[in-house]
């Protein structure tokens, strides 16, 4: 049904006499609504470091992280807002097996972190979250690729979540457990 | 169905179908992984540790290929660097029970896990067609071996033909081994830290740079702008300031 208000929305831009190109189309709220989940499992996880005994590097890592991904999710609220488009989308992971599935940790895992004795905790903290924060790059990476979106403002996120993704992942794989 | 029924829904296929095609941007294969832990030729570009990976680092757990290869690259030209003998691939010092740790971005049905020295199989794990755990370690004895080699790690994908291959160097028991080195260098033993431990002097001013850790109360210039740090970070890019408002706030 979201998929289909997308479509009318954009058979209604495009059936436009004008030639003003659409300020977002379904990729980008697809996009948004995807994103959105996956930034708040990412902190769900990254707030796990608080309370375990990690180096002090990683820590700041998992909290500068959560702060980030707060501001974005904000930020993509509001898009949503403005487009008059819902913040939320079909959550049946296989609806969206097409593209991928969604890129989102299972709330299992989150519990499987919670529940991880210490000794265990680090190594199983750095795998989630490297893979974690690896699938937010797969995922704006359909952003930005044919056929993606269009707005300048969500391509200019999903620039931005390769890039720092990326660079969290590296970070990531150098520390030890 | 109704002839007019079919003329409809033709009708609403031929209006949707381009539209699909924007909403389905990308329906590539979405189980991926590789492993973390010890690190795999594909982590150790990843993390930096290997120079001129190529293409790998940008997408290291999509080693995919084929179920049955015997290769690091999966056969695929775009990460022929994986199967470069001559690069210095670090090995992990490694007793003879060793702890394979997977990172995966989507967890799909697993058929099974299997772990190869040259063509020989050291052990299997059944995934019994069943989507991974949280997190999967798996341990293996490699009681017989010693000193530097190569384990090809498969994660076989049971709803597809595919798998994904991590190639892992490790030095078994310290000492020099039966399995000669093919490379002529021979990396130090896990000498690598986190970028994030050896910060370059963090300046009270500055240009923003991507690599350098700042704490709360420095002050960094970034397109003509002053910025004071909130919250203690190392810089990377995609963080500059005036996209991080928790990080950074505008002077």
């Amino acid at each position: 049904m979201r998929v289909l208000l997308a479509v009318v929305a954009l058979l209604l831009t495009g059936c436009g006499a004008t030639a003003a190109p659409p300020a977002y189309n379904a990729a980008d709220v697809m996009f948004l609504q995807m994103l959105i989940p996956q930034n708040q499992q990412g902190i769900e996880v990254v707030r796990l470091a608080r309370d375990r005994q990690l180096p002090p590097a990683l820590k700041e890592l998992a909290a500068a992280i959560e702060s980030t991904q707060l501001t974005e999710v904000d930020d993509m609220k509001r898009w949503l807002r403005d487009w008059a488009q819902p913040e939320t989308m079909d959550m049946n992971p296989q609806a969206h097996a097409g593209h991928g599935g969604m890129k989102m940790t299972s709330p299992d895992l989150v519990g499987t972190l919670k529940t991880a004795p210490d000794a265990e905790f680090a190594r199983k903290f750095l795998d989630v979250l490297t893979g974690q924060q690896q699938g937010a790059v797969e995922l704006a990476q359909t952003e930005t690729g044919t056929g993606g979106g269009v707005n300048a403002q969500a391509r200019d996120l999903a620039r931005r979540v390769i890039e720092s993704r990326s660079a969290e992942v590296k970070q990531l794989l150098n520390f030890k457990a | 169905m109704t002839w007019k029924r079919k003329l409809f829904a033709a009708a609403a296929g031929a209006l949707l179908a381009p539209v699909l095609v924007v909403v389905l941007p990308a329906a590539t294969a979405s189980a991926h992984g590789y492993v973390s832990d010890p690190p795999s030729r594909q982590a150790n570009c990843k993390a930096g540790k290997v120079p001129n990976c190529g293409q790998i680092v940008y997408e290291p757990q999509s080693v995919e290929g084929p179920k049955g290869l015997r290769s690091c690259n999966a056969g695929l030209a775009q990460f022929a660097e994986l199967t470069d003998e001559s690069k210095p691939w670090p090995a992990k010092s490694v007793g003879t029970s060793v702890t394979f740790n997977w990172v995966f971005t989507a967890r799909h049905a697993t058929k099974s896990y299997e772990y190869y020295i040259g063509n020989t199989l050291i052990k299997s794990f059944d995934g019994n067609g069943q989507q991974p755990p949280a997190t999967v370690q798996h341990t293996v004895s490699l009681a017989g071996y010693s000193g530097r080699v190569k384990v090809l790690a498969i994660w076989n994908i049971s709803d597809t033909a595919n798998a994904f291959y991590s190639c892992v160097d490790l030095q078994i028991g310290g000492g020099g081994g039966t399995t000669p080195p093919p490379t002529t260098t021979t990396p130090p033993p896990t000498t690598t830290r986190p970028p994030t431990t050896t910060p370059t002097t963090p300046p009270s001013s500055g240009t923003w740079a991507a690599g350098t850790a700042y704490k709360a109360g420095d002050v960094v210039t970034y397109s003509g702008a002053s910025y004071r740090c909130l919250q203690p970070h190392t810089a990377i890019a995609g963080w500059e300031p005036p996209n991080t408002p928790a990080l950074w706030q505008r002077q």
